[in-house]
């Protein structure tokens, strides 16, 4: 009977404390129960006659997950908004570090590489924390209240679901959060003189010369606009024609803009003998001009797959 | 269809008709095993490893009443259906006759169109 106690202890230790005792007093009987009959058939029984029954009843994790399902971490009910829920959170810790690293880095003289560490560091960060606390508020309520409130499911009508359109129409929340992102840089990168100190004005070199510099401030009303336009999607999160024409006009101006930079010269405040030796400048402004005009690229392209779906819908 | 795709389909076939089973065979009280042999000798073949914890499943849901007893120089566990468990057998058994002449209708219609 050795390998009884043995298969009921392994099956037990899968069990939550509470459960054990009882599960495993049952089981016992049971088996003992199925030996019992065995041996009313054949006798003595060996070792090996056991192992077989056990064998039968199938693998002690199974049998325990049998008494016992194993409960997912995230109520099923929960699911949607605890995914909706973190995707919120997440973008939302993406624009604010976005806002931190961008400073950081304005004011002190930290490199392209250096930002872009801080600001995925910081970000990897921000991610660990909101996943951590978020999971483990969604497994309290899970565990405390199972079923969520269901009234959704019964107060909707079918009138007021949003038109059927085309697999475009739903707004990805990634998308948006990408663009308010690069929104907040561009206005941080044009504003961040009036913040910083004089001296650490002083000690830091901005890129932009200061005519288009200039240019950038004339235009920063594009990315307020931006801003507006991406929270009105995030409000909606499906395209409508008057979305997709204050995103073509929004992305039109912006490709004009950053045309309009390309044609400043010189463009970039550069210390020329940082690069002695590296670069000629003029390789350097060439080589940002011929960036900006792909960059430009981008809103363009939007605009014109906004048209698109403008003369489709 | 994989051997693996039929078992699955037939485990999820047989799911339901196994707590209706259940809950039919414990109308008078049985302990685990006598359940098993009254279910194989009336042709449902289960395994020990689900029904012992099925039935426990109906006893926390409150379907089964449950007793410790001495019998046979042993202690057993018996169950017997609870009062809402024969109310619900009887809501299942409805059920299932209607779901059965149903199925039978159209098993039957999908077995002529096959001939």
């Amino acid at each position: 009977m050795e390998l009884v106690k043995r298969y009921i202890a392994a099956v037990q230790r899968e069990l939550p404390d509470t459960k054990r005792d009882e599960i495993g007093r049952e089981l016992h009987a049971n088996i003992m129960d199925q030996l019992d009959a065995l041996q009313e058939q054949k006798g003595q029984l060996t070792d090996f006659d056991i192992a077989a029954v056990l064998k039968s009843m199938g693998h002690p994790r199974a049998v325990a997950e049998q008494f016992v399902p194993p409960q997912p971490l995230i109520s099923p009910s929960y699911m949607r908004l605890y995914k909706h829920t973190l995707f919120m959170v997440l973008g939302i810790l993406f624009l604010l570090q976005v806002v931190d690293s961008t400073s950081a880095w304005l004011s002190s003289q930290m490199g392209l590489l250096g930002y872009l560490h801080s600001l995925a560091s910081g970000f990897l960060q921000d991610v660990l924390l909101a996943f951590s606390s978020i999971t483990l508020t969604f497994w309290l309520m899970s565990r405390y209240s199972p079923a969520q409130d269901r009234k959704y499911q019964q107060n909707w009508q079918p009138e007021l679901l949003p038109e059927a359109g085309p697999g475009w129409q739903h707004i990805p929340l990634q998308d948006i959060f990408t663009d308010l992102a690069t929104y907040l840089f561009l206005l941080i990168v044009i504003w961040h003189p009036l913040w910083l100190s004089q001296e650490q004005l002083e000690a830091s070199r901005f890129l932009l010369t200061d005519s288009a510099h200039q240019l950038l401030k004339w235009a920063s009303p594009l990315p307020l606009l931006g801003i507006a336009n991406s929270l009105w999607q995030l409000r909606q999160r499906l395209w409508n024609k008057q979305m997709l024409i204050a995103n073509v006009l929004l992305n039109a101006a912006f490709g004009i803009a950053i045309l309009l930079l390309a044609t400043v010269d010189p463009l970039l405040n550069l210390d020329p003998g940082a690069w002695q030796g590296v670069f000629e400048l003029h390789q350097l402004e060439r080589a940002a001009v011929t960036g900006l005009v792909i960059t430009a690229m981008f809103p363009l392209w939007e605009v014109l797959r906004d048209i698109l779906r403008l003369r489709k819908g | 269809m994989t051997t693996a795709q039929l078992d699955k389909m037939r485990l999820e076939l047989r799911r339901g008709v196994l707590v209706l089973a259940v809950l039919g065979s414990l109308k008078q009280p049985h302990y685990g095993y006598s359940l098993r042999k009254q279910l194989q000798d009336g042709g449902i073949d289960i395994d020990e490893g689900t029904l012992y914890p099925l039935i426990r499943r109906l006893a926390d849901q409150g379907l089964l009443d449950s007793e410790w007893q001495q019998g046979e120089g042993r202690e057993r566990r018996y169950y017997q259906l609870s009062e809402l468990g024969t109310t619900l057998l009887a809501q299942l058994t409805d059920e299932w006759q209607h779901l059965n002449s149903a199925l039978a209708t159209l098993l039957g219609g999908a077995t002529e169109e096959k001939q």
